[in-house]
């Protein structure tokens, strides 16, 4: 993944509740990881694209540390073109499968509380 | 260059309390480049990307070694380092005297005291550390303890509690003191004991030096370099 390639969906930044992130960021961050290993900054840059607001790196990498030691993503550096290196993360099979599991029970909490708020 | 300060002070820190939680060189080499590279990518300010960095330490969660490891592998021998280094120190005015070696229960508890304040470390170590003046009140009562021990030296045998062959004591810590220098010595080029920090591209990033080394057997000898100063300073005077 790379920030120059920015998908079509630019729906600006948003100022979420901090609790909801708190509860999402995980598998969405394993979603900005399904297209293929990435990095820091690439990874805050994708979701802020597609409308999260602006992540800071003292929380999206204490939870990819943590993914890490639970096996559900990897890491890798590769030496930067000119510059520093930069550490790829990229998910396991475990963590595609978490993700999968989670976004499924997402969208049906989703729906609940769409229902519910639309009677 | 004042948020060029400001991060080096920031990643000074970080480095302290990742050091403070047992984490391996090589992971906090790890930590620190990426939160460069994130930084080099932002244009953000350490502390605006990360927050304090004590609380992103905590919050990274990262693999330490076992609580009280560095107590066995460093502190006892440092310990057992400064008992000799005291012995020593005790018994070598006597013995370039011709004197028994005279002890008191007082200069005995005035001695034990920097002894029992470095055994306690491991329980105030934080404190010491965030604290500057809790580091200058314990190097404070280790410096006036063994300044009083002087005072409360026996000048004769009644005085004494006891009366002891200075000769033994000499040739012990002196033995105990080489002992540990070279033990420390070895380690120190095994590298298997390698805990720098180091670059996850580039390999060691700080302490491989030639002055880095250099200080470092500098620090396993000097108790030997220290009681090697002691022992012409009595030469000198006696």
């Amino acid at each position: 993944m790379d920030v120059s390639n920015s998908g079509p969906q630019t729906t600006g930044s948003e100022d979420w509740p901090s609790d909801w992130l708190r509860a999402t960021l995980g598998f969405l961050a394993l979603r900005a990881l399904s297209a293929g290993p990435s990095y820091g900054y690439a990874i805050i840059s994708e979701l802020e694209r597609h409308g999260f607001g602006t992540i800071k790196g003292g929380t999206l990498y204490p939870l990819l540390t943590r993914y890490e030691t639970a096996g559900l993503v990897t890491t890798e550096w590769r030496a930067g073109a000119g510059g520093p290196g930069r550490k790829y993360f990229a998910l396991t099979d475990q963590g595609r499968a978490e993700l999968t599991r989670l976004s499924a029970d997402w969208r049906r909490f989703a729906t609940i509380s769409t229902d519910y708020l639309n009677p | 260059m004042m948020q060029q300060t400001s991060d080096k002070q920031w990643f000074d820190q970080l480095v302290m309390e990742l050091r403070l939680r047992q984490v391996h060189g090589s992971a906090i080499g790890d930590t620190i480049a990426s939160a460069k590279e994130l930084l080099n990518d932002t244009g953000q300010q350490a502390e605006e990307a990360f927050g304090s960095a004590r609380d992103y330490a905590a919050a990274l969660e990262l693999p330490s070694a076992p609580k009280h490891e560095w107590v066995r592998k460093a502190l006892w021998p440092a310990l057992l380092g400064l008992l000799a280094f005291l012995l020593f120190n005790q018994a070598v005015v006597s013995w370039t005297r011709q004197e028994l070696l005279l002890v008191s229960p007082a200069q005995l508890i005035l001695l034990a005291t920097p002894v029992v304040l470095i055994a306690f470390l491991p329980f105030y170590l934080d404190a010491v550390i965030r604290r500057i003046w809790v580091c200058v009140g314990i190097t404070a009562i280790c410096m006036l303890s063994g300044l009083f021990s002087a005072f409360a030296t026996p000048t004769n045998r009644a005085e004494a509690w006891l009366a002891l062959d200075p000769l033994p004591w000499l040739i012990g810590g002196a033995l105990v003191m080489v002992v540990l220098s070279l033990r420390n010595t070895v380690r120190s080029f095994h590298s298997e004991d390698d805990d720098d920090i180091t670059s996850p591209l580039s390999g060691p990033t700080e302490s491989t030096g030639a002055g880095a080394r250099a200080m470092v057997q500098v620090t396993n000898w000097l108790f030997p370099i220290l009681a090697l100063a002691m022992l012409g300073l009595a030469l000198a005077f006696r």
